[in-house]
């Protein structure tokens, strides 16, 4: 059977076609408030939103109410007075005939009733809900996949108003424009970095994508002026995670970038006990503080968060336990303990940090094994996690604990790998224990996904608590990444026409200089499983090989460009994102960037001894 | 000069003169990749000692030099290890380090 070369567009290309095709039967009718144009999933990744358009003879507002399962569940919104009325409907349910209640400015009201399908299984349905009726208002939390999962947002009752049919990956965070930024889901680099970001509306329109040579991971944070500081690496250095770059928002280049190893010691100095040479400082979160005007990161594989000055690039201080560090790097940098110490716990492979308006630091403390050395590992089911606020003195280098929560649940809440904290006020906090999991009944010591094993039960669990009190807390029976409240309503998140665009760069697959001449062994045999496809801008070849085998492939035209096959995987010490893990060990995923190259060519594999024909030829 | 050899071999080595030696295992793809980088230096440098040991084979010879993993290159010269390449490197990086054992 012959090998194929799969052509697959770009979502942006495909949301393209289908607005135009939208705008056309919208040109086309004539539609009223009493018979308006509805349609379902406008932008085919977001089933539960919808477009409803109409015209009026004058300017009038409208409002549009989709009625809650309770009055307390009505989501509604209120648009500017128009004629041409375009209304994105949001916070449909699930496999229900949705009353939707649009009334105007004149008094006219019109009930429309919008059918949903059935949302697929990876929407995951909560197994608990604790919420006071009525307590988020319009909002929902958002919930970003690390197991096989949707992302979906959840409601005050944790029924399913949002969902997103692409594999998304990290933090979902709004901007100040009102859309969304969240990974994409393309992958780049095993087993989770992707190409980039998207920003993306809610309605599911995909404006952009900033592509990043080093792949994204993590976490991003939107500047004053737009910009975007976003966590990725430089493939070439052999490390990862451990580099942070500013991205230009209207062109997607690099601006800046900063560079830990140039602050830090790594492998193995400061190692917590997932550390490896390859990913020595696995930065998860990154914040900028104005005040300061510096940057705050997490590094999980060093127990540690740091500060650095955003102009002059200068290790500032270090938060995490000062064990088993240099010691003029202690001396240094590292905080002591005041206050109620009997109270007071270093945080370990910790997530999201964030700096609060009066400067105190907070973050998901994840404890995963809770020592700086192997003697005095904690084990998961002796451990906890919390979400932890800490007071920083940085002119006498002191540290107080003054508030966590999550201790006191013990082994139930403890997530050795990502979750977060969200800070909405004095005293009112999310904190979202993500990666939960169990084997045979015991909490898991390492990143449930990491296990890939049907035994395995993940949970996750987000509260939220106002002055001590738990206002909200949602379990759901999957792992996610990170949780975020928001409005699905957002004045600045207008919905505008044309095609999204392509930012950025996926940079210069590097090439194999070393050809070696072997014999022809014929077509590529079966056993491999060759699949290709071409996006719009990269080929994707996805195969099955025994690790250790020697693997190449060839791009055989005028030129030609040769890529070196890695099919010995490292052991992947955090497992992060598990969504984009085949089931077989021997899967083997490698994407090659069109950038600088062009032309027809004929594409070869070389495995092992022989050289084998693909038969497939690409023209790009 | 591309050539195999043991632990015992290897004791005998006049490492005061430049040399290269690689420690490669059968089951690893950038450890046969390397040795075709390797075969094209020897192409030009036919006299450049170079020499590849089993990683798996030598357990304690790799012990005894702090070799973690394969494929490791180590660059000798004056009868001590001057230069350590771990992992896969192209043939300019080989080369370039081999050229600054002269």
């Amino acid at each position: 059977m012959g090998i194929e070369l799969k052509k697959i567009a770009h979502v942006i290309d495909e949301q393209y076609a289908a607005e135009t095709a939208m705008l056309r039967e919208i040109k086309a009718g004539s539609y009223t408030l009493d018979a308006p144009y509805v349609k379902l999933n406008p932008y085919l990744i977001a089933p539960l939103t919808a477009l409803v358009c109409f015209t009026t003879p004058e300017e009038t507002e409208a409002k549009v109410v989709v009625k809650g399962k309770e009055a307390e569940g009505d989501i509604g919104f209120s648009f500017p007075r128009a004629k041409e009325h375009l209304l994105p409907i949001y916070g449909l349910y699930a496999e229900t005939d949705n009353t939707v209640e649009i009334t105007l400015g004149t008094g006219a009201v019109k009930t429309l009733s919008i059918r949903t399908e059935k949302a697929p299984d990876s929407v995951h349905l909560p197994t608990g809900v604790k919420c006071v009726p009525g307590y988020l208002g319009g909002k929902v939390v958002f919930l970003s996949p690390t197991s096989p999962a949707s992302t979906a947002a959840y409601d005050y009752r944790g029924d399913v108003r949002w969902y997103g049919t692409l594999n998304f990956a990290f933090d979902l965070k709004r901007v100040k424009n009102g859309r969304l930024l969240i990974g994409t889901n393309r992958l780049l680099l095993p087993p989770y970095n992707v190409t980039g970001l998207f920003e993306m509306g809610m309605i599911g329109k995909i404006y952009k994508e900033f592509r990043l040579f080093g792949g994204y991971h993590h976490d991003q944070f939107e500047m004053e002026d737009g910009n975007l500081l976003i966590l990725t690496q430089d493939p070439s250095q052999g490390t990862v995670e451990d580099m942070c770059v500013l991205v230009d928002r209207g062109t997607g280049q690099i601006l800046k970038s900063w560079d830990y190893k140039k602050v830090l010691p790594q492998y193995p100095t400061g190692g917590s006990g997932s550390q490896d040479a390859h990913d020595w400082f696995h930065n998860n979160a990154v914040w900028y503080d104005k005040k300061t005007h510096s940057l705050t990161f997490s590094g999980r594989h060093q127990d540690i968060i740091i500060n650095i000055g955003y102009d002059d690039h200068e290790l500032k201080w270090i938060i995490g336990d000062p064990d088993n560090w240099p010691q003029e790097m202690v001396d240094k940098y590292f905080f002591k303990p005041v206050g109620d110490l009997s109270r007071f716990d270093w945080q370990y492979e910790q997530h999201a940090c964030l700096v609060l308006p009066d400067g105190d630091v907070m973050c998901f403390d994840n404890g995963h094994w809770r020592a700086k050395r192997k003697e005095n590992y904690v084990k998961a089911r002796d451990n906890f996690s919390r979400g932890v606020r800490y007071r920083i003195d940085t002119e006498k280098m002191e540290i107080e604990q003054i508030w966590q929560y999550g201790k006191e649940r013990g082994a139930e809440f403890f997530s050795s790998y990502i979750c977060n904290v969200e800070y909405y006020g004095e005293g009112h906090y999310l904190v979202h224990s993500g990666g939960i999991g169990y084997m045979n009944g015991e909490a898991c010591e390492l990143p449930p996904v990491a296990y890939q094993d049907e035994g395995v039960r993940f949970n996750s669990i987000t509260v939220e608590v106002k002055d001590d009190q738990v206002m909200y807390e949602l379990e759901i029976p999957a792992n996610y990444y990170r949780a975020e409240k928001l409005d699905l309503y957002c004045p600045e998140d207008a919905l505008t026409f044309g095609k999204g665009e392509l930012l950025g760069s996926l940079g210069v697959t590097e090439e194999f200089t070393t050809v070696p001449d072997l014999p022809a062994g014929g077509a590529v045999p079966e056993k491999y499983a060759l699949k290709m496809a071409q996006e719009s801008d990269r080929l994707v070849i996805k195969a099955l090989f025994e690790k250790g085998q020697m693997v190449m492939l060839l791009l055989e035209g005028k030129t030609t460009h040769a890529y070196f096959v890695p099919t010995t995987k490292r052991p992947y010490l955090a497992m992060c994102v598990g969504t984009f893990l085949e089931n077989d060990e021997r899967a083997v995923e490698l994407p090659i960037s069109f950038e600088n190259i062009s032309g027809d060519y004929k594409i070869s594999l070389i495995i092992d001894e022989y050289k084998y024909d693909t038969g497939v030829e690409i023209s790009i | 000069m591309l050539k195999e050899i043991t632990q015992t071999e290897y004791e005998t080595l006049d490492i005061t003169a430049p040399t290269l030696v690689e420690f490669y295992s059968k089951t690893c793809g950038p450890c046969k990749m390397l040795g075709f980088v390797l075969k094209e230096i020897e192409k030009s440098l036919p006299d450049f000692p170079m020499y590849q040991i089993d990683f798996d084979a030598n357990a304690e010879l790799k012990e005894r030099l702090g070799v973690k993993g394969f494929p490791t290159i180590l660059l000798y010269k004056g009868g001590a290890e001057v230069e350590r390449l771990e992992g896969l490197k192209q043939k300019p990086v080989v080369q370039k380090a081999i050229e600054s054992l002269f």
